[in-house]
């Protein structure tokens, strides 16, 4: 018991300076990596891990929505519209189409909130149908199909990958701290109990659908804030980055990092992302490096990649039992 | 009178569940409502707490129509309840089980949230601590770090009736509360009933089973969705209608 | 009179392949949860083996289709034991095995064939006419397959030992298992009838409309539409609901042009889910 408690009291304390040291060695990586191309690429992956966190703090409600790359695409459009027909600065338009595509989640997420499992999934993949074909049909304002070019950049005048790289390594780390404080508070406590039972959830004065709504509300703001940030750094849009597979690529992200822990998603674009990557020059089979990927998190690893360090170590304690059994005998 | 039910009614598809009910509680009375499997004694408890509306008729608590209200807003009026087949936050601690249902009462912003304020901490703590009060109630403090799901059944009753009391209800609903527990759970669960009528809390308490009716002032015996008896225990026991609906016809309770 | 016709002809011939194809989907979903969105990769895949034993082949068109049919059923008995059956009840699991099948499978079929648009031959030639009114055979034979593998479907589930036997399924699956029903075997053979129905419709929609990698993700959200209107574990709704989704498709474009009337038609299936929450002839799913 003694033993249990001071490893717990020392693991608060390396806690902290563990993610210190994380981000520090993350903040440095440009120094070793001074391709543009490496540094795009995680540019990317700071913008998704962004929209996997906030995937998940709507899943824990108990509501899986499959319109969160379609959510993406609003904070994206509109942040480009703004900027482009309206003139507006990014530093204006990528908090102002945050909140706006929050508020259309919340809005949408009133109705939907009568829809449960299954069918709020479903409801929520027909709605991400519905936007796409939407900005289709927008015609010249959202570039129909053909997408959106000549949006303003965020930092005119910067040919440079590395100041793009530490404006989203900060949006990234800002946004998953606030997400955290919000899974890790009576907020979080209340969409698990939700997702628990939502019957017994309400009979203690729980607000069912406010919270549901409230919590599809912040998912909403962040993946709109990631899809207003790629717009100002990419500026090029094509509605084909928000449409239903982009939706399932983001859930993959979650799923293969683990959807029962905050850093699941986090790891999951990260390996999803950047494996891959080594593996560019098979061109036309990469696919299925990552199907490769997936499948044996799949067959593996039930929990996701999170539960690989306590895998390992159950397997080796296994062993090291069976060794003393056999000593023994 | 702290509720009060007049011409209750509802209808599942063509079938009443409930009709022409009729009922009052008194304030710090403890009432027992018995009848037989499937007489509507929970759906009486499902239209009090709001999970669905009544075809018919009026429901007031506290002088206030709650016909309509949401089951949230049901709950912070003060009435709490348990359930019968007693669905918990089972991937909780005990302890969250109660706090998460604490939640109502001291409020934080969602500054203080994000920032973790001095006054979040504060009451978080202050939750903390009176959850453990509610725990030590019915006894469960000693486990309460262990995940609800894994407790046995008669724990599992217990914390239903803990996360009812830290709503701070002026009404308790009870939906069976001692079915299933063995015979010393039983006692201990009555006892625990008994300490929180003294504590002020007005009960109302749900069960087929006959032997409850000791501890109660007043019973109130459903069939088939109406009232066929009400009195003191002693009464409702020799009342004849209550006999038919008990030992006549095809089942013993 | 042209207009009305065509109209009339495409929106029994889509509704039907819509129908075809959810069928399978719906078995699997309604009898072990499986929420198979590898579906549409599977009807993709019928119309690339249909014309490759075609064209490469030279085989003749209804023995190819006959064989196609056969080869993708067997691969999803394949599918059924070593991808579904080990993760029934493992909601994300499903999806995540789903979505390494669709990229495997997308991604075999573009290094094969390539990403251009192709078609199988048609599957018969010529126009009937009755008085001012004709119809191609082609639409004719298309349509005529799908209803008479339709019929044969509603007879098999309702009227055979298996047929009835995948219902006792869907209703309880626990109770199925103690009444000493073959669950694997059933789900085997479901999987086995609706990848077999779904590898026909590729091959009739490969005629019909055209060949690509992706057709498959068009008819999954089709399918999926399909499911969640009729309502989970209704086979009858998904007739309905087959017909509301074909006439929309058929119709509409007609009315609104371009991106719009796809818009249109999703939002009017968005309304209809929004007031029936649980689908027309469904009820509640637990993920």
């Amino acid at each position: 018991m003694n033993r249990r408690l001071s490893t717990r009291g020392r693991r608060e304390l390396t806690k902290p300076a563990v993610y210190a040291g994380l981000v520090v060695i993350v903040a440095l990586l440009p120094l070793f990596f001074g391709s543009p191309y490496i540094q795009h690429m995680l540019i990317l992956t700071f913008i998704y891990i962004i929209a996997a966190v906030s995937f998940r703090t709507i899943v824990i409600s108990g509501q899986f929505p499959l319109a969160h790359a379609a959510f993406m695409g609003i904070g994206a459009y509109l942040a480009a519209m703004a900027s482009k027909w309206l003139g507006l600065s990014p530093w204006i338009t990528i908090p102002l189409s945050a909140l706006v595509t929050a508020g259309i989640g919340m809005l949408i997420g009133y109705p939907f909130s009568r829809l449960r499992a299954l069918y709020y999934a479903m409801g929520s993949l027909f709605f991400g149908i519905g936007v796409i074909q939407i900005i289709y049909a927008g015609g010249s304002w959202t570039g129909g199909y053909s997408g959106l070019t000549g949006i303003p950049a965020l930092l005119p005048g910067t040919i440079s990958k590395i100041p793009y790289y530490y404006f989203f390594l900060g949006l990234a780390l800002v946004s998953i701290i606030a997400l955290y404080r919000i899974e890790f508070s009576r907020i979080g406590t209340n969409l698990k109990a939700i997702a628990q039972s939502h019957v017994v959830a309400s009979s203690v004065g729980i607000n069912e659908s406010g919270y549901r709504i409230l919590a599809v509300g912040v998912g909403c703001f962040f993946v709109g804030l990631a899809g207003a940030g790629y717009t100002h750094y990419n500026m090029v849009l094509s509605c084909s980055s928000f449409n239903f597979m982009a939706t399932l690529w983001l859930v993959m992200y979650v799923l293969i990092g683990g959807i029962n822990s905050f850093a699941g998603p986090i790891i999951g674009t990260i390996i999803l992302i950047i494996i891959p990557e080594f593996f560019r020059d098979l061109k036309m089979f990469s696919p299925f490096v990552t199907a490769a990927i997936l499948g044996i998190v799949v067959y593996l690893m039930p929990q996701g990649l999170v539960s690989l360090p306590q895998m390992v170590r159950s397997r080796l304690t296994e062993r090291r039992n069976t060794k003393k059994v056999s000593h023994a005998s | 009178m702290l509720l009060e039910i007049n011409g209750l009614t509802k209808y599942f598809g063509g079938l009443a569940a409930v009709r022409d009910f009729d009922m009052h509680i008194d304030e710090g009375e403890l009432l027992g409502l018995i009848g037989p499997n499937g007489a509507g004694k929970t759906t009486i408890f499902n239209l009090t707490t709001g999970i669905y509306g009544p075809t018919k008729g009026k429901i007031a608590f506290d002088g206030k129509d709650i016909v309509g209200k949401k089951s949230h807003e049901i709950a912070r009026l003060g009435i709490g309840r348990t359930f019968q087949l007693n669905p918990l936050f089972g991937n909780f601690t005990v302890l969250q089980n109660v706090s998460t249902s604490f939640h109502l009462h001291p409020r934080s912003s969602l500054l203080d949230i994000y920032f973790n304020t001095a006054n979040y901490r504060r009451n978080e703590a202050y939750i903390s601590e009176q959850s453990l009060e509610i725990l030590k109630l019915v006894g469960l403090d000693k486990v309460k770090d262990e995940l609800a799901k894994n407790l046995p059944h008669g724990y599992q009753k217990m914390l239903g009736i803990a996360r009812a009391l830290a709503v701070k209800p002026k009404l308790l609903l009870l939906d069976e509360p001692i079915a299933g527990m063995n015979p010393s759970e039983i006692d201990f669960t009555l006892t625990a009933i008994r300490k929180m009528q003294q504590q002020g809390i007005t009960i109302l308490l749900v069960e087929h089973n006959m032997k409850i009716l000791d501890l109660c002032e007043r019973v109130v015996v459903i069939d088939f969705g109406q009232k066929i008896a009400e009195g003191s225990p002693k009464d409702v026991r020799e009342n004849k209608e209550v006999i038919r609906a008990y030992f006549g016809g095809e089942r013993v309770a | 009179m042209e207009l009305i016709i065509a109209t009339l002809t495409n929106l029994l011939i889509l509704s039907s392949m819509y129908i075809l194809v959810a069928l399978g989907f719906a078995f699997l979903f309604s009898m072990l949860g499986i929420l198979n969105l590898a579906h549409g990769v599977i009807y993709m895949l019928g119309g690339y083996i249909g014309l490759t034993l075609i064209t490469a082949l030279g085989l003749n068109q209804w023995l190819a289709l006959l064989l196609t049919t056969l080869i993708v059923a067997t691969f999803g008995i394949f599918l059924e034991k070593y991808c579904f059956r080990p993760f029934v009840g493992d909601f994300n699991r499903i999806v995540m095995i789903c979505v390494v099948i669709t990229v495997v499978l997308q991604t075999g079929v573009n290094i094969i064939a390539g990403t251009q648009i192709l078609s199988l031959p048609p599957f018969a030639e010529g126009i009937f006419k009755i008085g001012p009114a004709s119809v191609s055979y082609e639409r004719i034979v298309t349509f005529a397959i799908g209803a008479v593998l339709l019929l044969a479907v509603t007879w098999f589930v309702n009227r055979t030992k298996w047929g009835q036997q995948m219902q006792a399924i869907s209703q309880d699956l626990e109770g199925a298992y103690l009444q000493g029903i073959n669950v694997h075997r059933i789900s085997a053979l479901a999987t086995f009838i609706g990848c077999g129905l779904a590898a026909i419709a590729g091959c009739l929609m490969g005629a019909y409309l055209c060949l690509g990698p992706f057709m498959g993700d068009f008819m999954l959200v089709k399918v999926l539409m399909l499911t969640i209107i009729a309502g989970v574990g209704s086979i009858g709704g998904i007739f309905i609901a087959g017909l509301i989704l074909g006439s929309l498709d058929s119709v509409l474009p007609l009315l609104v042009s371009g991106a719009a009337s796809n818009a249109t038609a999703i939002a009017i299936l968005v309304v209809l889910l929004l007031i029936r929450p649980q689908g027309f002839f469904g009820h509640e799913v637990e993920l």
